[in-house]
């Protein structure tokens, strides 16, 4: 019936399941570090990791190495507990939101009902890894960058939320796979294309990304909220980022680029491939913009946030609803 | 669905969101403007609401009945002056900003939505609109600290007792099923079958009211917030949000919790008369006149819960006809208070007032009028309204109450009079400034009301009987 | 047998969360833990089948409300011990309190008789066929229409309270004027210059980048003459326009 009934049976398939998307999960964010730092010296017309393994792609795993060797560092007036309990929670946080993501047509660990608002409510936690991670390692550096993160995640989460329940509205459902299934004529980047792009950007944001990387802004606060972290609790927060990365990457894929449809119907046997490329394409565009655009200053990401997106998500909103109204293809739930 | 049941609330929502958008569109010297588009608003709203058909609507959740009327008119009757009298103060104490309209007119819609109530999760809803509203107006000189305390002991006191309020609501719907006024009077036809858990919410339900009709002994946020407030503001609190409030307790008494009278009549009664006992008693040693008249409003409101005490139409329309003087001669009151400024700087003690009579003879008499009319001395208005409830109270045979209430204004007539002499007999002190027109005129209006009342009572009396019986209906 | 099991396991994880937001002496944790008690009260959702309201409830309170109470109360430096000082003088007022309603409440559950329309609505269960964001959907929208939107006017004014409570238009802040940033081309600001060999940067007149002397700013907060930012261009937005 529901979950809570489940035979044991289903508990160990679940968990292989898990482990099959986590492993390669793992992996991808691995490479994704490689990826990174390949394209930027690309961008930078520099050659970028070539000497471990070939092409450099044993890089990754040599860093993981050079990590769990070093001694973890926690500084004497630290909060012991909530010091090291906030990169588990950054990195655990972004490897369960993957339980909801389908990968192909039924490919998803727990197809539940509330898709969207499953992965909303767990990128918004994001931000108590950053809050706990600058208040626990008592500096005022890590203060500062907790302090800009938290403000920056609550202010682009309103316009995101504005733009998944647009999305709702033309899907009609809060289920990921039926949300995916109604994009079959046409993605909805085309007829929500602003929305497209203010979720995009509103990802880098709450990824905290380049250019709205303010919270670690190296160049002001040193490395904000994780300057008091080394070794692995450090490692956490760095891989917990680029999962985090691939997370929002698979709901700009899921919500906006037609989830594992085949563009053009082009083999549409290949679903997962499909998914994974378009999560690579968004990856890309991720570091592209690294690459490109200098950092905000606060007051301008502010300005952003809750004088464009939010009254632009809230008008695009209002037309979606119109325009579904009007021409009545407003989807009528079950 | 009949939703135009509500088209005079959506209409000053609307003029209200209207007016927010202009007002900050337009950044600077707005307030006026905005202040002016209020009272239209109001306007507009007064006809739709004297011109629309009553009914029940939003499926039970919403009710205009003539009840509901008569004290929208009043509230908005209310709100409008107090809001006329705002226009010059504001300005000089440097808190004219376009806000401030606006949140009087949310005020308004939530108390407009109040007596319409007729199911526990409206009235919660509109009584929480109206109630944030007022802390905001409480606080509104924010730079001034006994503002900002004002607004803040306020805001506390005011979430403990909405508290209160939505324990008591929630006890009432855990123990009857339903929070509808026509359902929950229905399933209350007996006293039996109300259980000790319904009786406790119920008492809670009158404690979260009585604060906000500041009646004692929950009163304890009245002197303070009345005194420190922008006296603007401690006169749009003095007027429209009584009513109101009183409103919504007459209607949640007689509809749902008619049939229970028996057992909340005590807690009413106990309620009453320490309002009018600590009314006339603390009143005495007060100097300042805004903490003078919040002691005042109290044991007001304790003399109006008498006719409620009484618990017939009978002592419903007195509580109206009570409330409809209360707000005329409260207004009036206020806009002498407001004219209380010298060099520039408003002064409230009262012995500024001292020989007011020879400095300014015109507001002397408006304001002795007031006082008068407070003090219950006939042929003025005031002596009306407590008549009115007396007289319920003798023909239930509340004797108790009635001679309480007797005495205590006597005693409180003490306090009014004293204001009286001041102005009339001490040795007259710098001269008050001169007043803008607008105070002039409210406060001529209100003591033509006030003064005159006792040639046609037949009108309003009639109206406070047919909107009282609405209630039993 | 396992809904009954995560039952009590939410329970019992909440209310000791709960009590550890009270008793805790550090301010930090007991939002921490009041965040935890929020969740315990998802999963209690979840157990009664309410997927959209625990969900909400996760999005709503952990995602924004308690973020921002953990911010005010990171920052906030109040004595707690100090705060704790009246305890001693107000105890036994409060248990007083207490205990009085703790009887009421007794009385309350020796004398339960619920009325038979209460059992009715107490096990509603959610209209058949439809998922319980369509019915939460269909209820909200329809029946309590007036209270949804009686309740947006209650946040707005809300919103229009903290705004004109707290916000100065400080005339001293630089606004940033986007038109105008764009509005400029090289031209205006760069100058280029033919230098000749070797005759160093003094031969040019250039030793020093040419400022725009700002206007001095009126440091009266409170003189009514200009709002909202309506500076002189060239002079309060030479910094950000070069």
């Amino acid at each position: 019936m529901s979950f809570w009934d489940t035979d044991p049976g289903h508990l160990i398939l679940v968990l292989a399941e898990a482990l099959a998307l986590l492993v390669p999960l793992l992996i991808g964010v691995a490479y994704l570090t490689y990826a990174e730092r390949k394209v930027l010296a690309a961008i930078q017309m520099r050659r970028g990791p070539n000497v471990v393994g070939p092409f450099g792609l044993m890089q990754p795993f040599a860093d993981a190495l050079k990590m769990i060797m070093k001694e973890t560092v926690i500084p004497s007036g630290a909060n012991r507990a909530l010091f090291l309990f906030a990169p588990m929670l950054t990195f655990g946080l972004a490897m369960i939101a993957w339980a909801v993501i389908p990968v192909n047509a039924g490919w998803a660990i727990a197809d539940i009902n509330v898709g969207v608002l499953y992965l909303f409510a767990i990128s918004s936690m994001g931000v108590y890894g950053i809050i706990i991670a600058g208040w626990a390692s008592n500096s005022k550096y890590a203060f500062l960058g907790a302090l800009r993160s938290a403000a920056q995640m609550v202010s682009y989460e309103v316009s995101m939320g504005f733009v998944i329940v647009s999305v709702l509205l033309v899907a009609g459902s809060l289920n990921l796979t039926a949300i995916v299934e109604a994009q079959r004529t046409v993605w909805f980047c085309i007829p929500l294309f602003p929305m497209f792009i203010i979720f995009f950007i509103s990802t880098l944001a709450e990824t905290n990304r380049s250019p709205f990387d303010l919270p670690e802004g190296e160049s002001e606060i040193v490395a904000g909220f994780f300057v008091e972290y080394s070794s692995m609790s450090f490692a956490l927060f760095f891989l917990g980022e680029y999962a985090n990365m691939m997370l929002m990457s698979g709901m700009t894929t899921i919500l906006f680029l037609g989830g594992w449809l085949a563009p053009f119907g082009i083999l549409p046997m290949l679903g997962p491939v499909w998914f994974v490329l378009k999560i690579c394409a968004c990856l890309f565009v991720f570091i592209w913009v690294r690459g490109t655009f200098p950092r905000y200053r606060y007051d301008q990401l502010m300005r952003l946030g809750w004088k464009v997106f939010l009254p632009a998500s809230l008008l695009w909103l209002v037309i979606t609803a119109g325009v579904l109204l009007a021409t009545g293809t407003l989807p009528v739930p079950a | 669905m009949n939703w135009a049941l509500a088209l005079p609330e959506i209409v000053l929502a609307a003029c209200g969101l209207l007016i927010l958008v202009i007002g900050v569109l337009r950044k600077s010297d707005s307030a006026q403007l905005c202040s002016m588009l209020t009272l239209g608003a109001f306007l507009v709203t007064g006809l739709l609401v004297l011109t629309r058909p009553g009914g029940i609507g939003y499926y039970g959740q919403f009710t205009v009945d003539s009840f509901a009327v008569l004290t929208k008119l009043l509230i908005l009757i209310g709100a409008a002056l107090s809001l006329m009298l705002s226009f010059d103060y504001n300005d000089r104490q440097g808190i004219a900003r376009f806000e401030y309209p606006v949140l009087i007119l949310f005020a308004t819609v939530g108390m407009m939505g109040m007596v319409s109530a007729s199911s526990l999760m409206t009235l919660y809803v509109a009584l929480e609109l109206q109630s944030l509203a007022l802390y905001v107006l409480a606080a509104f000189a924010r730079d001034e600290l006994r503002s900002s305390e004002a607004g803040l002991k306020y805001f506390v006191l005011g979430a403990l007792a909405s508290g209160l309020l939505l324990y008591g609501i929630s006890l009432v719907y855990g123990f009857s099923g339903t929070m509808d006024f026509g359902v929950l009077a229905h399933a209350l036809g007996s006293p039996a079958q109300a259980s000790a858990g319904l009786i406790v919410g119920v008492v809670f339900v009158i404690v979260g009211l009585a604060f906000k009709i500041s009646a004692a002994p929950f009163h304890m946020w009245t002197p303070d917030v009345y005194e420190g407030s922008p006296t603007s503001v401690t006169v749009f609190l003095a007027t429209a949000p009584k009513v109101a409030a009183m409103a919504l307790l007459l209607r949640v008494m007689a509809e749902p919790f008619g049939h229970l009278l028996a057992s909340w009549q005590l807690v009413i009664e106990v309620v009453s008369i320490a309002s009018m006992v600590l009314g006339a008693l603390a009143a005495i040693g007060q100097t300042n006149v805004k903490r003078l008249m919040a002691y005042s409003s109290i044991g007001h409101m304790g003399y109006a819960l008498i006719g409620l005490a009484v618990g017939t139409p009978l002592g419903m329309r007195g509580v109206l006809v009570y409330l409809i003087v209360y707000i005329f001669m409260s207004a009036g009151t206020w806009a002498c208070i407001i004219a209380m400024r010298r060099q520039g700087l408003a002064v409230e003690k009262i012995e500024d007032l001292s020989g007011l009579a020879r400095t300014d003879p015109g507001l002397a008499l408006a304001f002795a009028i007031f006082m008068f009319s407070m003090a219950g001395i006939p042929p003025l208005s005031g002596f009306f309204g407590k008549l009115y409830v007396f007289l319920a109270a003798v023909q239930s045979g509340l004797w108790t109450l009635a001679i309480i209430g007797v005495l205590t204004s006597v005693v409180g007539s003490y306090y009014y009079l004293r204001i009286v002499k001041v102005m009339y007999f001490d040795a007259p002190g710098p001269a008050l400034d001169r007043r803008p027109s607008m105070l002039g005129f409210v406060a001529a209006v209100t003591g033509v009301f006030t003064l005159f009342f006792f040639l046609f009572p037949g009108p309003l009396v009639a109206a406070a009987g047919t909107a009282a019986s609405a209630l039993f209906g | 047998m396992a809904p009954t099991f995560f039952f009590y396991l939410f329970s019992v994880v909440l209310v000791l969360c709960a009590a550890m937001v009270v008793s805790s002496r550090n301010p930090v944790h007991s939002v921490l833990f009041l965040i935890g008690a929020f969740f315990n009260a998802a999963g209690l959702f979840l157990i009664a089948g309410a997927e959209f309201l625990a969900f909400i409830l996760v999005i709503v309170y952990v995602g924004a409300v308690a973020v921002l109470f953990l911010f005010v109360v990171m920052m906030l430096d109040v004595d707690f011990e100090q705060l704790r000082s009246g305890l001693q003088r107000y105890l036994p007022v409060g248990i007083a309190v207490g205990v009085l309603l703790l009887a009421e409440l007794v009385s309350v559950l020796v004398g339960w008789h619920v009325h038979p329309a209460a059992t009715a609505v107490r096990f509603a269960p959610a209209p058949a066929g439809v998922s319980n964001t369509v019915a939460l959907g269909e209820l909200v929208y329809t029946k309590y229409i007036l209270l949804f939107q009686a309740a947006g006017l209650v946040l707005l004014v809300a919103m229009i309270g903290a705004i004109v409570l707290t916000l100065r238009d400080r005339r001293s802040s630089r606004h940033q004027r986007i038109a105008v940033q764009n509005a400029r081309v090289p031209g205006e600001t760069v100058e280029l210059r033919t230098m000749a060999l070797g005759g160093g940067v003094p031969v040019a007149d250039i030793l020093r980048p040419r400022l725009t002397q700002p206007d001095a700013i009126d440091d009266d907060p409170l003189e009514p003459t200009h709002h909202g930012g309506h500076h002189p261009a060239d002079a309060h937005h030479a910094p950000e326009g070069r």
